[in-house]
Protein backbone atom coordinates (compact mmCIF):
# COMPACT_ATOMS: atom_id res chain seq x y z
CA UNK A 1 0.00 0.00 0.00
CA UNK A 2 1.52 3.78 -1.12
CA UNK A 3 1.85 5.93 1.46
CA UNK A 4 -0.09 8.21 -0.05
CA UNK A 5 -3.13 6.36 0.16
CA UNK A 6 -2.41 5.39 4.01
CA UNK A 7 -2.32 9.35 4.59
CA UNK A 8 -5.74 9.37 2.57
CA UNK A 9 -7.76 6.99 4.91
CA UNK A 10 -5.88 6.07 7.11
CA UNK A 11 -5.40 6.73 11.21
CA UNK A 12 -1.82 6.76 13.39
CA UNK A 13 -1.66 3.72 14.47
CA UNK A 14 -2.96 1.56 11.57
CA UNK A 15 -1.85 -1.74 11.33
CA UNK A 16 -1.05 -4.39 8.41
CA UNK A 17 -4.56 -6.34 7.85
CA UNK A 18 -2.19 -9.37 7.73
CA UNK A 19 -1.40 -8.51 11.55
CA UNK A 20 -4.75 -7.67 12.49
CA UNK A 21 -5.53 -10.89 11.46
CA UNK A 22 -2.99 -12.45 13.36
CA UNK A 23 -3.83 -11.05 16.15
CA UNK A 24 -7.77 -12.31 16.13
CA UNK A 25 -6.92 -15.71 15.44
CA UNK A 26 -3.96 -15.90 18.21
CA UNK A 27 -6.61 -14.34 21.05
CA UNK A 28 -9.32 -16.68 20.45
CA UNK A 29 -10.48 -19.85 19.86
CA UNK A 30 -13.04 -19.52 17.71
CA UNK A 31 -13.52 -16.90 15.16
CA UNK A 32 -15.81 -16.23 11.62
CA UNK A 33 -14.55 -14.35 9.32
CA UNK A 34 -17.92 -12.61 7.03
CA UNK A 35 -17.69 -12.81 3.26
CA UNK A 36 -20.16 -10.97 1.54
CA UNK A 37 -19.04 -12.14 -2.17
CA UNK A 38 -17.29 -9.15 -2.94
CA UNK A 39 -13.87 -7.90 -2.86
CA UNK A 40 -13.59 -9.27 0.41
CA UNK A 41 -12.34 -11.64 -0.83
CA UNK A 42 -8.93 -10.56 -0.27
CA UNK A 43 -9.20 -11.26 3.40
CA UNK A 44 -9.93 -14.89 3.06
CA UNK A 45 -6.79 -15.00 0.50
CA UNK A 46 -5.12 -13.61 3.33
CA UNK A 47 -5.65 -16.03 5.84
CA UNK A 48 -5.54 -19.08 2.98
CA UNK A 49 -1.71 -17.99 3.31
CA UNK A 50 -1.15 -17.94 7.02
CA UNK A 51 -0.01 -21.69 8.56
CA UNK A 52 -3.22 -24.08 8.87
CA UNK A 53 -2.27 -24.47 12.46
CA UNK A 54 -2.74 -20.27 12.96
CA UNK A 55 -6.26 -20.81 11.02
CA UNK A 56 -7.50 -23.79 12.98
CA UNK A 57 -10.27 -22.15 14.64
CA UNK A 58 -11.63 -19.98 11.48
CA UNK A 59 -14.55 -20.67 9.73
CA UNK A 60 -15.84 -18.35 7.28
CA UNK A 61 -19.09 -17.30 6.60
CA UNK A 62 -21.49 -15.64 4.20
CA UNK A 63 -24.93 -14.51 4.30
CA UNK A 64 -27.29 -16.69 2.08
CA UNK A 65 -30.79 -14.41 1.74
CA UNK A 66 -31.63 -16.09 -1.18
CA UNK A 67 -31.59 -13.56 -3.41
CA UNK A 68 -28.07 -13.10 -4.41
CA UNK A 69 -26.94 -12.89 -7.92
CA UNK A 70 -26.27 -16.34 -9.58
CA UNK A 71 -22.64 -15.01 -10.20
CA UNK A 72 -22.49 -15.01 -6.16
CA UNK A 73 -23.46 -18.73 -5.89
CA UNK A 74 -20.93 -19.22 -8.02
CA UNK A 75 -18.69 -17.48 -6.56
CA UNK A 76 -19.08 -18.81 -3.21
CA UNK A 77 -18.75 -22.10 -4.79
CA UNK A 78 -15.07 -20.86 -6.36
CA UNK A 79 -13.69 -19.51 -3.00
CA UNK A 80 -15.07 -22.87 -1.41
CA UNK A 81 -12.68 -25.13 -4.00
CA UNK A 82 -10.15 -22.60 -3.87
CA UNK A 83 -8.87 -22.00 -0.47
CA UNK A 84 -10.49 -25.08 0.87
CA UNK A 85 -11.62 -23.51 4.05
CA UNK A 86 -14.39 -24.26 6.10
CA UNK A 87 -17.43 -22.33 4.90
CA UNK A 88 -20.74 -21.54 6.41
CA UNK A 89 -23.96 -20.29 4.20
CA UNK A 90 -26.45 -18.78 6.53
CA UNK A 91 -30.02 -19.08 5.81
CA UNK A 92 -33.38 -16.42 6.75
CA UNK A 93 -35.81 -18.18 9.54
CA UNK A 94 -38.19 -19.62 6.96
CA UNK A 95 -41.32 -18.92 8.61
CA UNK A 96 -39.96 -15.03 9.75
CA UNK A 97 -39.27 -14.43 6.20
CA UNK A 98 -42.54 -16.54 4.64
CA UNK A 99 -45.01 -14.17 7.46
CA UNK A 100 -42.86 -11.06 5.78
CA UNK A 101 -43.57 -12.23 2.07
CA UNK A 102 -46.98 -13.30 2.64
CA UNK A 103 -48.20 -10.35 3.79
CA UNK A 104 -46.31 -7.73 1.44
CA UNK A 105 -45.22 -9.74 -1.43
CA UNK A 106 -41.23 -10.55 -2.53
CA UNK A 107 -40.09 -6.49 -3.53
CA UNK A 108 -41.98 -4.97 -0.40
CA UNK A 109 -38.85 -3.04 0.32
CA UNK A 110 -39.16 -0.90 -3.03
CA UNK A 111 -42.10 0.74 -0.85
CA UNK A 112 -40.86 0.25 3.13
CA UNK A 113 -37.19 0.86 2.30
CA UNK A 114 -34.86 -2.49 2.71
CA UNK A 115 -34.86 -2.67 6.80
CA UNK A 116 -37.04 -5.39 7.34
CA UNK A 117 -35.86 -7.50 4.46
CA UNK A 118 -32.45 -7.11 5.54
CA UNK A 119 -33.31 -7.65 8.96
CA UNK A 120 -35.06 -11.15 8.30
CA UNK A 121 -32.40 -12.14 6.09
CA UNK A 122 -29.24 -11.06 7.14
CA UNK A 123 -29.53 -9.92 10.76
CA UNK A 124 -31.22 -12.59 12.54
CA UNK A 125 -29.24 -15.19 11.01
CA UNK A 126 -26.15 -13.45 11.85
CA UNK A 127 -27.55 -12.96 15.67
CA UNK A 128 -27.90 -16.96 15.96
CA UNK A 129 -24.47 -17.48 14.38
CA UNK A 130 -22.36 -14.95 16.17
CA UNK A 131 -23.18 -16.64 19.68
CA UNK A 132 -21.25 -19.49 18.64
CA UNK A 133 -17.63 -17.63 18.01
CA UNK A 134 -15.55 -15.19 20.31
CA UNK A 135 -14.75 -13.07 17.89
CA UNK A 136 -15.35 -12.25 14.15
CA UNK A 137 -13.91 -10.36 10.92
CA UNK A 138 -15.62 -8.37 8.48
CA UNK A 139 -13.97 -6.38 5.34
CA UNK A 140 -15.40 -2.85 6.37
CA UNK A 141 -13.27 0.04 5.59
CA UNK A 142 -14.00 3.57 6.31
CA UNK A 143 -13.89 4.59 2.40
CA UNK A 144 -17.40 2.69 2.31
CA UNK A 145 -19.07 5.22 3.56
CA UNK A 146 -18.91 9.30 5.66
CA UNK A 147 -20.54 6.96 8.30
CA UNK A 148 -17.45 4.36 8.82
CA UNK A 149 -14.57 7.35 8.41
CA UNK A 150 -13.61 5.88 12.37
CA UNK A 151 -14.40 2.37 11.67
CA UNK A 152 -11.83 0.56 14.43
CA UNK A 153 -9.50 -2.26 12.73
CA UNK A 154 -10.39 -3.81 16.21
CA UNK A 155 -13.60 -2.84 18.43
CA UNK A 156 -15.59 -4.51 21.35
CA UNK A 157 -18.96 -5.52 19.37
CA UNK A 158 -22.06 -4.17 21.14
CA UNK A 159 -24.78 -5.03 18.35
CA UNK A 160 -24.08 -8.55 19.17
CA UNK A 161 -22.65 -11.47 21.35
CA UNK A 162 -20.62 -14.05 21.10
CA UNK A 163 -20.17 -17.45 23.05
CA UNK A 164 -19.57 -15.73 26.56
CA UNK A 165 -22.05 -13.20 25.78
CA UNK A 166 -18.84 -10.61 24.52
CA UNK A 167 -17.60 -10.69 21.00
CA UNK A 168 -14.97 -8.92 19.61
CA UNK A 169 -14.74 -7.42 15.75
CA UNK A 170 -11.74 -7.16 13.76
CA UNK A 171 -11.59 -4.93 10.58
CA UNK A 172 -8.13 -5.49 9.32
CA UNK A 173 -9.15 -3.66 5.69
CA UNK A 174 -10.67 -0.44 7.55
CA UNK A 175 -7.63 1.68 6.47
CA UNK A 176 -7.21 0.44 3.35
CA UNK A 177 -9.57 2.03 0.42
CA UNK A 178 -10.60 -0.03 -2.88
CA UNK A 179 -8.01 0.71 -4.51
CA UNK A 180 -5.35 -1.30 -1.99
CA UNK A 181 -7.77 -3.76 -1.77
CA UNK A 182 -8.03 -4.42 -5.39
CA UNK A 183 -4.14 -3.64 -5.98
CA UNK A 184 -4.11 -6.97 -3.58
CA UNK A 185 -6.30 -8.77 -5.43
CA UNK A 186 -4.93 -8.50 -8.58
CA UNK A 187 -1.51 -8.59 -7.52
CA UNK A 188 -2.15 -11.94 -5.94
CA UNK A 189 -4.29 -13.83 -8.58
CA UNK A 190 -7.32 -13.71 -6.18
CA UNK A 191 -10.61 -14.74 -7.88
CA UNK A 192 -13.45 -12.34 -7.75
CA UNK A 193 -16.70 -12.19 -8.55
CA UNK A 194 -18.18 -11.71 -12.14
CA UNK A 195 -20.29 -9.13 -11.48
CA UNK A 196 -16.91 -6.79 -10.73
CA UNK A 197 -16.38 -6.81 -14.77
CA UNK A 198 -19.66 -5.54 -15.16
CA UNK A 199 -19.81 -2.17 -13.03
CA UNK A 200 -21.09 -3.88 -9.99
CA UNK A 201 -18.25 -2.51 -6.93
CA UNK A 202 -20.92 -3.12 -3.96
CA UNK A 203 -22.42 -6.39 -4.08
CA UNK A 204 -25.09 -7.49 -2.38
CA UNK A 205 -28.95 -9.34 -3.14
CA UNK A 206 -29.95 -8.88 -6.89
CA UNK A 207 -32.92 -6.78 -6.53
CA UNK A 208 -31.08 -4.17 -4.00
CA UNK A 209 -27.56 -3.89 -6.43
CA UNK A 210 -26.94 -2.70 -9.70
CA UNK A 211 -23.99 -1.61 -11.53
CA UNK A 212 -22.47 1.92 -11.03
CA UNK A 213 -20.48 4.40 -13.45
CA UNK A 214 -17.03 5.33 -12.29
CA UNK A 215 -17.63 8.45 -10.76
CA UNK A 216 -20.70 7.43 -8.63
CA UNK A 217 -19.52 6.53 -4.47
CA UNK A 218 -20.02 2.73 -3.96
CA UNK A 219 -22.88 2.97 -2.08
CA UNK A 220 -25.20 4.42 -4.80
CA UNK A 221 -25.13 1.06 -6.46
CA UNK A 222 -27.25 -0.37 -3.25
CA UNK A 223 -30.86 0.57 -2.15
CA UNK A 224 -30.67 3.66 -5.00
CA UNK A 225 -34.84 3.85 -4.74
CA UNK A 226 -34.10 5.27 -0.94
CA UNK A 227 -33.24 8.96 -0.03
CA UNK A 228 -29.12 9.41 0.92
CA UNK A 229 -30.58 10.43 4.57
CA UNK A 230 -32.49 7.18 5.03
CA UNK A 231 -29.45 5.04 3.64
CA UNK A 232 -27.27 6.84 6.33
CA UNK A 233 -29.47 7.42 9.12
CA UNK A 234 -28.65 6.19 12.64
CA UNK A 235 -25.47 6.36 12.59
CA UNK A 236 -23.57 3.87 14.49
CA UNK A 237 -21.95 5.10 17.74
CA UNK A 238 -19.11 2.96 17.57
CA UNK A 239 -18.14 3.75 14.08
CA UNK A 240 -18.45 7.70 14.38
CA UNK A 241 -17.50 8.38 17.54
CA UNK A 242 -13.33 7.21 17.23
CA UNK A 243 -12.67 4.47 19.86
CA UNK A 244 -9.26 3.78 18.50
CA UNK A 245 -7.78 0.41 18.56
CA UNK A 246 -8.79 -1.90 21.47
CA UNK A 247 -6.19 -3.97 23.10
CA UNK B 1 -40.00 -26.47 33.45
CA UNK B 2 -38.45 -23.58 36.00
CA UNK B 3 -36.39 -20.82 35.22
CA UNK B 4 -33.89 -18.87 37.91
CA UNK B 5 -32.23 -16.30 36.76
CA UNK B 6 -28.95 -15.24 38.92
CA UNK B 7 -28.24 -11.63 38.80
CA UNK B 8 -25.18 -9.72 40.54
CA UNK B 9 -24.65 -7.03 43.47
CA UNK B 10 -21.16 -5.93 43.26
CA UNK B 11 -18.44 -5.14 45.97
CA UNK B 12 -19.54 -2.12 46.23
CA UNK B 13 -22.95 -2.27 46.22
CA UNK B 14 -24.11 -1.49 42.98
CA UNK B 15 -25.81 -4.23 41.12
CA UNK B 16 -24.17 -5.43 37.68
CA UNK B 17 -24.53 -3.80 34.80
CA UNK B 18 -24.80 -6.54 32.34
CA UNK B 19 -27.60 -8.50 34.56
CA UNK B 20 -29.65 -5.15 34.69
CA UNK B 21 -28.85 -4.93 31.22
CA UNK B 22 -30.74 -8.47 30.27
CA UNK B 23 -33.67 -7.71 32.43
CA UNK B 24 -34.28 -4.78 30.46
CA UNK B 25 -34.07 -6.68 27.42
CA UNK B 26 -36.11 -9.67 28.66
CA UNK B 27 -39.25 -6.93 29.77
CA UNK B 28 -38.76 -4.88 26.41
CA UNK B 29 -39.45 -8.77 24.79
CA UNK B 30 -42.13 -9.16 27.14
CA UNK B 31 -40.62 -12.45 28.04
CA UNK B 32 -39.55 -11.36 32.20
CA UNK B 33 -42.70 -13.48 33.36
CA UNK B 34 -41.16 -16.42 32.01
CA UNK B 35 -38.60 -16.20 34.82
CA UNK B 36 -39.87 -18.06 37.88
CA UNK B 37 -37.31 -16.97 40.13
CA UNK B 38 -34.38 -14.35 40.42
CA UNK B 39 -31.63 -14.79 42.81
CA UNK B 40 -28.69 -12.58 43.72
CA UNK B 41 -25.28 -13.76 43.81
CA UNK B 42 -24.10 -10.69 46.25
CA UNK B 43 -20.14 -10.26 45.58
CA UNK B 44 -20.09 -9.22 49.39
CA UNK B 45 -21.66 -12.55 50.90
CA UNK B 46 -20.64 -15.75 49.34
CA UNK B 47 -23.54 -17.50 50.62
CA UNK B 48 -25.87 -15.82 49.05
CA UNK B 49 -28.24 -17.47 46.96
CA UNK B 50 -27.15 -16.81 43.80
CA UNK B 51 -23.47 -17.29 44.90
CA UNK B 52 -24.09 -20.98 46.18
CA UNK B 53 -25.58 -21.55 42.77
CA UNK B 54 -22.73 -20.12 40.69
CA UNK B 55 -20.47 -22.18 42.93
CA UNK B 56 -22.97 -25.04 42.48
CA UNK B 57 -23.20 -25.25 38.43
CA UNK B 58 -18.90 -23.87 38.78
CA UNK B 59 -20.14 -20.54 36.82
CA UNK B 60 -17.95 -17.81 36.75
CA UNK B 61 -20.83 -15.62 34.72
CA UNK B 62 -23.16 -13.49 35.78
CA UNK B 63 -26.14 -13.30 34.65
CA UNK B 64 -26.42 -17.20 34.33
CA UNK B 65 -29.69 -18.91 34.07
CA UNK B 66 -30.50 -22.19 35.28
CA UNK B 67 -33.64 -24.31 33.50
CA UNK B 68 -34.43 -27.08 35.38
CA UNK B 69 -36.76 -29.48 33.24
CA UNK B 70 -37.80 -32.66 34.41
CA UNK B 71 -34.74 -33.66 36.70
CA UNK B 72 -32.70 -32.20 33.77
CA UNK B 73 -30.61 -29.25 34.50
CA UNK B 74 -29.10 -26.49 31.81
CA UNK B 75 -26.94 -23.80 32.56
CA UNK B 76 -26.92 -20.71 30.25
CA UNK B 77 -24.16 -18.24 30.38
CA UNK B 78 -24.71 -17.14 27.00
CA UNK B 79 -28.08 -14.93 27.14
CA UNK B 80 -28.40 -14.97 23.26
CA UNK B 81 -28.11 -18.43 23.18
CA UNK B 82 -30.56 -18.46 26.17
CA UNK B 83 -33.27 -16.76 24.29
CA UNK B 84 -32.95 -18.60 21.42
CA UNK B 85 -32.82 -22.28 22.78
CA UNK B 86 -35.63 -21.56 25.78
CA UNK B 87 -37.36 -18.56 25.66
CA UNK B 88 -37.63 -17.80 21.77
CA UNK B 89 -38.73 -20.93 20.47
CA UNK B 90 -42.54 -19.83 20.83
CA UNK B 91 -41.30 -16.51 19.59
CA UNK B 92 -43.63 -15.57 16.68
CA UNK B 93 -42.04 -14.31 13.17
CA UNK B 94 -43.15 -10.93 13.62
CA UNK B 95 -40.72 -10.27 17.41
CA UNK B 96 -38.15 -12.05 15.51
CA UNK B 97 -38.50 -9.38 13.04
CA UNK B 98 -38.86 -6.79 15.30
CA UNK B 99 -35.74 -7.62 17.17
CA UNK B 100 -33.38 -7.48 13.87
CA UNK B 101 -34.88 -4.77 12.81
CA UNK B 102 -33.85 -3.13 15.89
CA UNK B 103 -30.04 -3.89 15.86
CA UNK B 104 -30.27 -3.44 12.32
CA UNK B 105 -31.68 0.30 13.24
CA UNK B 106 -28.58 0.98 15.41
CA UNK B 107 -26.13 -0.25 13.50
CA UNK B 108 -27.09 0.38 9.94
CA UNK B 109 -23.50 -0.46 7.88
CA UNK B 110 -24.57 -4.07 9.12
CA UNK B 111 -26.64 -4.03 5.77
CA UNK B 112 -23.91 -3.84 3.32
CA UNK B 113 -22.23 -7.81 4.99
Amino acid sequence: MSQQVRLLVGNEGDRDPIDILREALARHERVALSFSGAEDVALIDMVARLASGERAGLRLFSLDTGRLHPETYRFFETVREHYDLPFDLLLPDAAAVGAMTATKGLFSFYKDGHGECCALRKIEPLQRYLVNVDAWITGQRRDQSVTRVHVPQIQDDRAFRGRDDTLMKYNPLAAWSSADVWRYIRNNGVPYNALHDRGFVSIGCEPCTRAIAPHEHERAGRWWWEEATKKECGLHASNTEHVGTLR
Amino acid sequence: MKITMVSKIRLDGTPCPKCEDVKQRLTELGLLNRIDTTEIADERDPDSPGARLAALHNVGLAPFFVVEDGGNIRIYTVFMRFLREVLETKQDADATSTAAQEVLRANPELDLL
